[in-house]
């Protein structure tokens, strides 16, 4: 039995995954420390590498509708393999959902609010995450396509504000970087905007009907790339060889409209997107979280479990660590390597393995 | 939380204790009237404990006067005069006038219903119950001794207010009539607009004390039944004493009760009740009051005036803008001034801090401080502006505005850019009158987050609010339709109001997979007159 | 379930927010406790070797006087140039708040002005605090001082009330004459993060002809890494802005066909586009400048609108600019500092040529040759067909 409810139409799943890639727009950064003015092409070469990853979710999904990663983790891999297996995701969406609310703690506390304690906006945040996943997936998916209006307004409007202040030259040469930082760039992508639609493993369950959810996951990719590569076209056009030094280059980009003296210190327009796009990313990852927990614990509802493991996540994301620096050397290394193997190699193992079963949803009716 | 949990248990046990051992003393009347005159005179008087209002009149009637009769009513609220031309007159001398051996027995009131009362709303009843139903909702009972049955006699005459302009919704184009206290006048209104045998009007009865007629008004095929059904059940659920005003009703039958935001709409103008009706909606006449209930409510609606449908859609749909910038104005403008001036002073050009600061230099209290003591003297001056007497009210805004303004600024205590942030504030929460109540509450707390998170505070707050309105639902209606979830052909009528001939289709939401949704037949856009064309035909 | 749950957790985001409530506002500070920075200058101190940060405070009770009742009074400054040593800018500005007891806001810093001593010195150590703090805008202009900054942000403007504001709009109105250009934090980082680029900053000084004390930017400082090399006059940082397509407007003198006075012509709008090419082991910098403009004045009773006279002066036109464009670059070539940005230029087009020659770029950028195209065209005559002369004369 799955303990969602609530259903999603299936035209609403683009906008579910373009608003949770979007969410990524602010961890960005993180690669173009290291890819500086190819970061277009890395973002670009993520998705292309990315695609058969997440059709394979898409797949899985499609062969056991109507169910969540836990059960078909249970019903593939056996109860206690299985089980094993669901830690691994929910320990991935437990360290990755701390990350994130951590990013925008350290967002706010650089650029908004210095002086503010830092576990203040993490609990905010992650109390406002916990009011959304109370309201169950139903509401988010409905509200998802204003967070992806929001995602491209926001970029495309600061382009246009932005755009006599680029030089285009800054992508030349384009190719200048040694492979190995280039593959360090795609792997990150790969790992970071894309490879954490592995929550849709959780949410995918809930559609109402899978006929065209391979087109839609596309669609869903394609838009939130678009988001993706307007911030990196910005950023890297309107900063040039700067963009490496940044903590935040797309606040530094912002900071830098000046029409007319008048439309000048639009800092806010790009405070309130990034907040508003990781606070979608950080709700389907919280919702997740709280599904694959509830699911393997076997309980009626997720609801229970929302509070205890907000206040967990904000302890986490408070301690985990130290600095930025820490933060970002972290995420950029180890954070993606110990996630790579669940996001790239265990959902096509997972399917092969039902294949070689032969297992489809209606044969084995066991579930949690 | 075991404690809260027990405490509502034990409160809910409480509650149905409570309602059953109302029901149990409720006498019910449940008897029959008797043959006689006296004794059924008798328990009428004690039921009723002398009240000097209830006149009895008892009178002897028939050729030989050997029968006898008693009126029962109520004072002030018949009419005497018809009264005495149409049954006592009859009764004691026209029945002179039939001819001396006509055989007819006159302890039967059907017999005296048919030949005698001239009056045409009259009805029989035999219940103890009923008599008394009928007789304190103004009707004029008839007795007559050896008679198992009583006569109501509908003769009702009590001072009522006319037809006016509702104060609520004045209109500079449109009907300009408005409903009033009596349930039977605003429903002849609805009446008189829907020409249509589709047009039901279910009566109810709620207030085990008042008794108070509640109408269920909807268009048959159009309306939704499921909707129908649950308006019906819960309206039929309330059990209560007394509903004075369809307010009562309302918070009975609201699916968010904890919400700041209504789901149930009202309005005071027939116009635009028979337009909800028309998309499918039903409404619900309480008699005792001009508001009329509407549901389901969607939140555009607070937005959307009658008035916008009448004029052209150009300037309707610029003041619809203004309209929604008003309400994030309203809701939004001090928690916006108190984030930019404390928290995020790098935002406000250059120039205009400095005048800001300016401004400033003298203002002992912090921002919030500030900003919320001038939303609440805002507040006080429109409570007392309201409830004064119109000269009065007059002057307090005079006093508020002059001396509280003025002055503050000239002492220093506030900022002359706060008095313009918080009067503009004022103005722009007038604009979208369906909405006080919550932009009012929604003001404080942004206000509040502002002050102490700034534009996070600001950000989490919209995001909750976001949240909890796109989960609300007003009889199973999404409360943000069209925009959550989005809609192509119900967004023509959200920020921009389309030309009415591109309206075809009834709100989806609202009559779900009902037939009917065609509301006007196609390619309805006006064009000049060709001529050609008509040569060719 | 759900709604036991929803009040739950409206319940304890209530109990969170009451707690911060209790403890204050978070970090806000109310605006008539903010020292509004508007300019910020850096120099040395003179008697030790430790810097000296001046930062320029706007008062803002002060503003309200001298805009509400005009009169104001000479002796009311508006602004408070409060400045303290330290070891490091950062100290230095913390070290302010002794003086100020607040902490400094300079969000709305305008201008960033060096003193000749720190940038003779090296300005890479004090850039960075400047780049750095959050509050900082990378909008903010970079200037250096003919001498000391602080005597610049001393003199009090006519018209402005706030010398840094001053500063600020004297330097965005580059545009007019095109004889400087405006720096901004983020340009000059950009240029001191290249390799081979070579910073520049316009240059302030005050005047002091007729007594009274002017500022004004007499021309643009040339650094090399992160030191100042030398200057450019103002018709060099023309020359310059010909090449890197910024000159916005200006007025150019051409001597009318008969020589017997001057054409005035104003530059309308301009179109630069630089091209490099190696030619056996030799580097070229193609440079192709197009500009139009309008004959605005003229100092001789000659009718100049007419196509033959049109043609001479837009060839003498193109001289003076390729003239101006060379007199740019042999300073260049003599401080061998790479203000044209040609390094990157190539960078960007010959990687892996760039990749041998970038470490001796020194020895490479004064053998660069320049082929200069320059197409001037006259656009328009402004209000007259031709010069108010009588006939006779005028043949």
């Amino acid at each position: 039995m799955n303990v969602e409810k609530g259903k999603i139409c299936s035209s609403q799943l683009p906008f579910l995954i373009a608003g949770f890639v979007q969410g990524s727009a602010l961890l960005i950064d993180f690669t173009v420390g290291i890819t500086e003015h190819q970061t277009w092409m890395v973002i670009l070469a993520g998705l292309i590498i990315a695609t058969p990853v997440i059709l394979s979710y898409v797949a899985l999904i499609k062969r056991f509708p109507g169910m969540n990663v836990i059960q078909i983790n249970n019903m593939v891999y056996g109860r206690f393999l299985g089980k094993a297996v669901s830690i691994y995701y929910i320990f991935f969406f437990l360290m990755t959902l701390s990350f994130n609310i951590r990013d925008v703690g350290e967002l706010h506390v650089t650029f908004l609010m210095p002086d503010t304690p830092f576990i203040f906006f993490l609990a905010v945040f992650a109390a406002t995450c916990a009011y959304a996943v109370t309201k169950g997936i139903e509401v988010l998916s409905r509200i998802s396509y204003l967070f992806v209006l929001v995602g491209l307004v926001v970029p495309i409007s600061t382009f246009i504000l932005l755009i006599d202040q680029m030089d285009f030259s800054n992508f030349l040469p384009v190719f200048e970087l040694p492979p190995v930082k280039l593959l360090q760039g795609v792997h990150i992508m790969l790992i970071i905007p894309f490879g954490e639609t592995l929550v849709f493993l959780t949410i995918m369950g809930s559609l109402n009907k899978t006929g065209n959810a391979v087109k839609n996951t596309l669609v869903g990719l394609l838009i939130g790339t678009a988001s993706l590569l307007v911030v990196a076209v910005r950023n890297t056009a309107v900063l040039g060889k700067t963009q490496s030094i940044w903590t935040a280059t797309s606040f530094q980009s912002i900071r830098l409209i000046d029409i007319g003296t008048v439309l000048t210190r639009m800092d806010f327009l790009i405070g309130i997107a990034q907040m508003v796009l990781i606070f979608f990313k950080c709700c389907l990852f919280f919702y997740a979280l709280t599904v694959a927990l509830s699911q393997l614990l076997g309980l009626k509802s997720y609801l229970p479990l929302v509070l205890p493991l907000a206040g967990i996540e904000v302890i986490i994301a408070a301690t985990v660590f130290q600095s930025p620096v820490d933060h970002a050397g972290i995420t950029q290394n180890a954070g993606i390597i110990y996630s790579a193997p669940l996001i790239v190699i265990i959902p096509p193992l997972t399917l092969l393995v039902a294949k070689i079963r032969g297992l489809r949803k209606n044969e084995g009716g066991k579930g949690a | 939380m075991f404690g809260y949990i027990l405490k509502k248990i034990r409160y809910s046990a409480l509650k149905r204790k409570n309602m059953s051992h109302d029901t149990a003393t409720d006498k019910n009347y449940n008897e029959p009237l008797l043959p006689d005159l006296e004794k059924n005179l008798d328990v009428i008087k004690s039921i009723l404990r002398d009240s000097s209002d209830v006149t009895v009149h008892e009178f002897n009637f028939g050729h030989d006067r050997r029968y006898k009769g008693a009126l029962v009513f109520i004072d002030n609220m018949v009419d005497k005069e018809e009264i005495h031309k149409n049954i006592l007159k009859p009764l004691m001398y026209d029945v002179l006038l039939l001819k001396k051996d006509v055989d007819m027995d006159f302890t039967k009131i059907d017999i005296i219903r048919k030949n005698l009362i001239s009056v045409m709303d009259s009805q029989k009843v035999t219940l103890l119950a009923d008599l008394l139903d009928s007789l304190l909702t103004g009707t004029t009972i008839l007795l007559v001794d050896g008679s198992k049955e009583a006569l109501a006699v509908n003769l009702r005459k009590w001072e009522a207010r006319s037809i006016e302009e509702p104060g609520t919704e004045a209109v500079v184009r449109g009907p300009r009539e408005g409903f009033n206290e009596n349930a039977n006048v605003s429903i002849a209104l609805i009446r008189r607009k829907i020409k249509d045998p589709d047009l039901c009007i279910e009566k109810l009865k709620i207030g085990m004390r008042t008794k108070t007629d509640v109408y269920i008004v909807y268009l048959k095929s159009v309306a939704n039944p499921k909707l129908i059904e649950e308006i019906r059940n819960r309206i039929g659920r309330i059990k209560i004493d007394a509903i004075l005003e369809s307010g009562y009703i309302e918070q009975f039958i609201e699916d968010a009760p904890y919400s700041i935001f209504p789901t149930v709409s009202n309005s005071e103008k027939p116009d635009k009740v028979v337009a909800k009706i028309l998309e499918g909606r039903a409404a619900i006449v309480v008699d005792g009051t001009p508001f009329v209930l509407i549901v389901p409510m969607l939140f555009i609606e607070s937005f959307q005036s009658g008035e916008d449908y009448y004029a052209r859609p150009f300037l309707a749909s610029i003041m619809r803008i203004i309209r929604f910038l008003s309400f994030i104005i309203s809701t939004l403008g001090p928690a916006f001034y108190v984030a930019l001036t404390v928290f995020h002073q790098e935002l406000i050009p250059t120039q205009l801090l400095i005048s800001i600061a300016a401004g400033r230099e003298r203002v002992p209290f912090p921002a919030i401080l500030e900003a919320g003591l001038m939303l609440f003297t805002f507040d006080v001056l429109r409570e007392a502006g309201v409830r004064l007497p119109k000269p009065v009210g007059q002057t307090i805004g005079i006093v508020g505005a002059l001396v509280l303004g003025q002055a503050s600024v000239e002492a220093g205590l506030i900022s002359p850019i706060m008095v313009i942030v918080v009067s503009s504030t004022a103005i722009a929460s007038f604009a979208v009158p369906a909405q006080t109540d919550s932009g009012t509450i929604l003001r404080y707390i942004y206000l509040g987050l502002a002050g102490i998170a700034g534009g996070f505070g600001v950000i989490m707050g919209l995001l909750a609010t976001l949240l909890h309105l796109s989960s609300l639902r007003s009889f199973g209606v999404p409360y943000l339709w069209p925009v959550v979830p989005f809609n192509l052909s119900g967004i023509k009528d959200v920020f921009i109001r389309m030309p009415v001939w591109t309206m075809q289709k009834r709100p989806s939401v609202i009559i779900w997979d009902n037939i009917d949704s065609i509301r006007q037949s196609p390619g309805l856009m006006p064009s000049p007159y060709k001529e050609d064309k008509d040569d060719s035909k | 379930m759900k709604k036991k749950m929803n009040i739950l957790i409206k319940k304890s985001v209530l109990c969170f927010l009451m707690l911060f409530m209790l403890s204050g506002c978070l970090g806000g500070r109310e605006i008539n406790d903010l020292e509004i920075v508007i300019g910020m200058g850096v120099d040395k101190d003179e008697n030790t070797e430790n810097i000296l940060v001046t930062a320029q405070i706007v008062k803002v009770g002060e503003i309200e006087k001298t805009s509400g009742s005009s009169g104001g009074g000479p002796e009311n400054k508006a602004f408070w140039n409060v400045s303290h040593t330290g070891n490091s800018i950062f100290e230095a500005v913390r070290q302010i708040t002794h003086k100020t007891g607040n902490r400094l806001f300079v969000s709305h810093n305008q201008a960033v002005i060096f003193g000749k001593d720190i940038a003779l010195e090296d300005v890479q150590k004090y850039i960075d605090f400047f780049l750095r703090a959050h509050e900082m805008r990378p909008t903010a202009l970079i200037l250096i001082a003919e001498n000391r900054a602080s005597d610049v942000m001393d003199a009090k403007p006519e018209t402005e009330i706030l010398p840094a504001m001053n500063i600020a709009k004297l330097v965005k109105a580059y545009g007019f004459t095109s004889h400087f250009y405006k720096v901004n934090v983020k340009d000059f980082a950009s240029c001191i993060m290249s390799a081979t680029s070579a910073p520049i900053a316009p240059i302030v000084g005050i005047s002091k002809d007729n007594g009274s004390k002017d500022i004004y930017v007499s021309g643009m400082a040339v650094f090399k890494n992160a030191k100042m090399v030398g200057e450019l006059n103002q018709l060099e940082t023309r020359g310059l802005l010909w090449v890197l397509g910024e000159v916005k407007s200006g007025v150019i003198l051409v001597p009318s066909p008969n020589r017997q006075g001057n054409a005035v012509l104003e530059i309308l709008k301009t179109r630069s586009k630089v091209t490099p090419e190696i030619n056996n082991g030799k580097i070229v910098m193609n440079i192709k400048i197009k500009m139009e403009s309008s004959l605005s004045e003229q100092t001789t009773t000659e009718n100049l609108a007419t196509i033959p006279a049109f043609e001479e002066i837009q060839k003498a036109l193109e001289e003076i600019i390729r003239q101006e464009i060379m007199t740019a670059f042999d300073k260049s070539r003599e401080l061998n500092a790479d203000i044209f940005g040609f390094g990157e230029i190539l960078h960007k087009k010959y990687n892996n040529v760039w990749k041998t020659i970038k470490d001796d770029w020194d020895e490479v950028y004064p053998t660069i040759k320049l082929n200069i195209e320059v197409e001037a065209r006259i656009q328009k005559t402004d209000l007259l067909k031709k010069p108010a002369t009588s006939n006779k004369k005028g043949k």
